[in-house]
């Protein structure tokens, strides 16, 4: 045995990560039951479960081996999203096959992505003390912002467009999305920065008689945004766009606590929207279709949004089942739109389960974030589980037609690799900042 | 602080009223006046979740605690949405239908292409005749309605443009076999996705007599209701005019523009409104025929008996209105008895025991009868009405003519049959059905309805009573062209006055070999016709019932 690792039990995280692996199993036997007439099933057919259950107990154990002492829920949290995503993405698998054959190995590919996400989860919960990470994100704070204008830049040039949007580069025989990994880059450098200038940059900035806020201080973060915000909406990704608003302005707030920023911010988000809506056609399109996408062409530009509330129809409180509804009508339904699918088989209490799981990740990455005693772990982890609120704001008020839809994944659930391998990324990166001594 | 805690309250219940407002209110609610409410209800959340932190708390927990709260705020609305889409408005959502610009048709393609593979359940009469049939044709399967006379009882079913009415939507999961057989064998239909067989309808309805009662109508606005007193079993419920599911079903969008048009012209004419089943969904007020409910309610209040005698020297005056009193048969009498008046639909009489009653005791009276309350059926019943005014009542000259039937009553003509059923059952107004069995393909018996009393609204003896006034109306009273039909028959007639000129007729009756068997309302929408049709159709539609026996 290694010095200095002594195995601790992780009980409550092992017992409750048996509920996604039971959930795994039957779920998955009970979608390829559904289109079968009578009960016949091998277990060739749910390997990718097996797997799966294997994988998740697995990586507990191997956390109770070393003596990891972070937090027990998130990784429960954690696999319970991601077996929904990872049932619900085979159970679609056949029948977008059919539409086209791009979508075959849908479903191999999802549990290859959870798979090297869990491996990435683990390793950086385990390797992240040893490998002195912190100092990493800490210390070279301006090579993650060179990082994030970069790879915002490299995907304007060289991105690849994937219908209206320009969200992929190539690199050798991989596709990644840079707006999932900018996520991470920004809030790495806005925790640094603000931790170090918080004094300044709460403070007021006097001139002469006049008194305003600290312009040289929020000069450099301000511009990093404007830039990565700037060019989404040029490539046309508003959901992320979207998404770093938020997390900038929950950021800036909780560094420094005062309203006064998180107003200018909003009104400006405001007046940004309105200027849109009145000159952007796509935009107008867009909002149209959340107030009533019945109005102008229901064959067309509702086109989706209608197929998507049919969805979350005929789900009704307990759901079609899996297998037994036909959420493959909505186009885009294994990225955007899972959420509609799950709806319809899942029924309110699913859709309402999952909101419920969101949020309990969101405030016990919000706990960990409180009892942290260094004011940049507090930022990092803040800013970490905000992401999953925000995303989860995003595209889920925007497929039930509570805001305007911008397209972004549901972390976890949807299907691509660079969203899971990034959220993977951060709940490993909140998994390590949780075994860190606490406050209490 | 106390003050601030009430605030928070205050605020928090008020954002779930207006979400539960805008859930329940109405249907009508549009989604952008819902957004609306919504965008209110998280305002006043914020404000109800901003609770009092600790001045000593760093600007780090303050804020984290404060983001908690607003993200909780959100998640709520979100909630409510599904809640909305999910449940409150799903069926609305599920079958809503649009047409596009260049006439694409958008339907839920749920709702309609899996609607067509089902092999629906057959609906049939009384003596097996099919009303409603599925006919197999590639692996899909078409409805046909054969006989125009029954079809619209049975209701449309379009799955992709206008979805059901009638039995197809109210009966749908045993016509689909979702529902009423093996429990078990269903789930597991379910579960694996088997192909479901619909169960088939057995009606207590008589597709004969249903084409008698449609000939005696002869094209003539109105209804005709005949049902088994003892039992509730509804026979014939005709309504005129019709329309013809078969035009309004279409198995692809090649058929849709026929169906459209046809719809279209369906609902073009507002007071033809073929669609309006008439005999449960129309209301009318009920005239004369209301007589027997008022002597009814006197009788079991000890008011009045029939042999109780009121004066009706051809007029009455109430608070300076005079009642002009035109059906004496004798002008020269002026005291006629309780049964009399009913006998030869005396209104002078019949205002003299209303205003006796009191508006109180007639209010609680009507509603032993069912007024105000919605009617159990296998089909949509309009609810009926005393008065539309609470207080309408408390005028003397409102109340009289609401004893006599005019004022501000309105009322199905299948609840006047049960009105006439339950005077000719002892007092006992059973339940209305229409489906008698439920089989499965291979005949057997699945689920089967039990007669069942809906309400007692008088004693055997009052509605002895009120029957003996019946069976004088048509042997000594008004109305003796029913009379000689060799069989005890009851009745009583009315003319409602509608406003515009223009009268409803009506009839209800029973007729039995010793004692009531089957009862009847017929009403005849602004009657134009010779005096005495309506008797003739109730007179004729019982008769053809009685001979017709099983």
């Amino acid at each position: 045995m290694i010095r200095g690792y002594r195995p601790v039990a992780r009980g409550t995280e092992f017992s409750l990560l048996l509920i996604p692996s039971l959930l795994a199993v039957i779920g998955l036997i009970l979608i390829v039951l559904a289109p079968r007439n009578v009960v016949d099933w091998t277990w060739g057919e749910i390997w990718v479960s097996i797997a799966f259950s294997i994988v998740v107990l697995g990586i507990s154990a191997l956390f109770s081996l070393r003596g990891f002492q972070g937090d027990q829920l998130l990784l429960p949290i954690t696999a319970m999203l991601s077996v929904i995503g990872l049932l619900m993405i085979q159970r679609l698998s056949p029948d977008l096959t059919r539409l086209g054959p791009d979508y075959a190995g849908l479903a191999r590919n999802q549990m290859i992505y959870l798979a090297g996400g869990m491996g990435v989860l683990w390793i950086i919960g385990m390797l992240a003390g040893p490998l002195r990470i912190m100092r990493l994100l800490r210390d070279y704070k301006y090579l993650w912002m060179m990082l994030t204008i970069l790879l915002q830049v490299s995907t304007f040039f060289i991105g690849q467009e994937v219908g209206e949007a320009k969200l992929w580069i190539r690199v050798g025989p991989v596709s990644i999305q840079p707006s999932e990994v900018v996520k991470v880059t920004l809030i790495v450098f806005l925790a640094s920065y603000l931790d170090e200038k918080r004094d300044l940059i709460g403070s007021s900035w006097r001139l002469g008689r006049i008194s305003l806020p600290p312009l040289p201080y929020l000069a450099p973060m301000g511009a990093i945004w404007v830039f990565a915000l700037g060019v989404l909406v040029l490539l046309n990704d508003l959901g992320s766009a979207l998404l770093l608003f938020g997390l900038f302005v929950i950021m800036l707030y909780v560094a420094t606590g005062r309203l006064l920023y998180v107003s200018v911010a909003l009104l400006s988000f405001l007046a940004a929207c309105y200027v849109a809506w009145k000159f952007v056609d796509r935009i107008d399109i867009r909002v149209q279709n959340w107030i009533d996408p019945w109005a102008k062409d229901p064959y067309y530009t509702g086109y989706q949004q209608i197929q998507s509330d049919y969805a979350l129809s005929a789900g009704g409180i307990l759901g079609t089942g899996f297998g037994h509804g036909r959420p493959a009508l909505i186009p885009q339904v294994h990225s955007d739109f899972i959420f509609s699918a799950i709806g319809e088989e899942l029924g309110l209490l699913g859709t309402l389960a999952i909101l419920a799981l969101y949020l309990l990740l969101v405030v016990r990455g919000f706990i960990i974030a409180l009892r942290a005693r260094d004011g940049f772990v507090q930022l990092l982890a803040m800013g970490l589980s905000s992401i999953f609120a925000i995303q989860t704001l995003i595209i889920v008020g925007g497929v039930t037609r509570l805001i305007p839809l911008t397209g972004i994944t549901l972390p976890f659930i949807s299907f691509g690799g660079s969203s899971l391998m990034v959220n993977f990324v951060v709940i490993g990166l909140l998994l390590y900042l949780s075994s860190l001594p606490k406050r209490i | 602080m106390h003050l601030r805690d009430t605030f928070r309250k205050s605020c928090n219940l008020a954002a779930i009223l207006i979400i539960l407002f805008g859930l329940f209110s109405s249907e009508a609610i549009s989604d952008a006046r819902w957004l609306a409410l919504l965008g209110l209800a998280w305002l006043l959340l914020l404000a109800g979740t901003h609770i009092e932190l600790p001045d000593d708390l760093p600007t780090f927990n303050r804020g984290t605690i404060r983001t908690a709260f607003v993200i909780f705020t959100v998640f709520v609305l979100l909630a409510a949405q599904l809640l909305r889409i999910q449940v409150v408005q799903s069926d609305n959502t599920f079958h809503r239908t649009g047409i596009a610009p260049d006439k694409q048709i958008i339907a839920n393609q749920r709702a309609s292409s899996d609607s067509l593979l089902v092999q629906r359940g057959r609906i049939y009469d009384r003596n097996g005749i099919v009303i409603a049939d599925t006919i197999e044709q590639d692996g899909e399967y078409f409805r046909e309605w054969p006989d125009p006379a029954t079809a619209y009882v049975s209701g449309y079913f379009s799955p992709l443009l206008y979805g059901s009415s009638g039995l197809e939507a109210n009966w749908n999961e045993e016509l689909t076999g979702q529902s009423g057989g093996d429990p078990v064998d269903e789930w597991l239909d379910g579960l694996l996705g088997r192909p479901r067989t619909g169960y088939d309808l057995n009606l207590t309805l008589d597709s004969n007599l249903q084409n008698t009662a449609t000939d005696l109508l002869d094209g003539r606005t109105g209804a005709v209701v005949v049902m088994d007193v003892k039992t509730g079993a509804v026979l014939v419920l005709v309504s005129s005019p019709i329309y013809d599911p078969n035009q309004i079903f279409t198995a692809n969008q090649e058929e849709n523009d026929a169906a459209i048009a046809y719809w279209n012209d369906l609902n073009a004419d507002g007071a033809r409104a073929p669609l309006l089943v008439r005999a449960t969904d129309g209301l009318y007020t009920p005239g004369s025929t209301f007589k027997t409910i008022t002597s009814a309610i006197a009788i079991e209040a000890g008011v009045a008996s029939p042999d109780s005698v009121y004066e009706d020297d051809g007029s009455l005056v109430i608070d300076g209105r005079e009642l002009i009193e035109f059906n004496r048969p004798d002008p020269g009498r002026d005291q006629w008895t309780l049964e009399e008046g009913v006998g030869w639909s005396l209104n002078v009489v019949l205002a003299q025991v209303g205003l006796d009653l009191g508006a109180k005791r007639m209010r609680e009276g009507a509603g032993r009868f069912g007024f105000g309350q919605p009617v159990p059926f296998d089909l949509q019943v309009a609810t009926s009405q005393l008065a539309s005014e609470d207080d309408y009542l408390e005028n003397s000259n409102a109340l009289a003519d609401t004893a006599f039937g005019q004022g501000q009553i309105l009322v199905s003509p299948l609840q006047m049959a049960m009105v006439a059923s339950c005077f000719a059952n002892d007092g006992k107004m059973m339940q209305p059905y229409l489906v008698q069995t439920v089989t499965n393909a291979d005949g057997e018996v699945q689920e089967t309805t039990r007669p069942k009393t809906w309400k007692t609204p008088v004693s055997a003896s009052t509605a002895g009573d009120v029957r003996d006034m019946m069976i004088y109306a048509v042997e000594q009273g008004a109305i003796q062209r029913a009379s000689g039909t060799g069989y005890l028959l009851g009745g009583k007639t009315g003319t409602a006055e509608i406003g515009d000129g223009s009268n409803n007729s009506w009839f209800i009756g029973f007729i039995g070999e010793s004692e009531p068997e089957y009862a009847v309302a017929v009403v005849l929408e602004k009657d134009t016709s010779t005096p005495g049709t309506t008797t003739d159709i109730a007179t004729n539609i019982l008769l053809a019932t009685m001979q017709q026996r099983p």
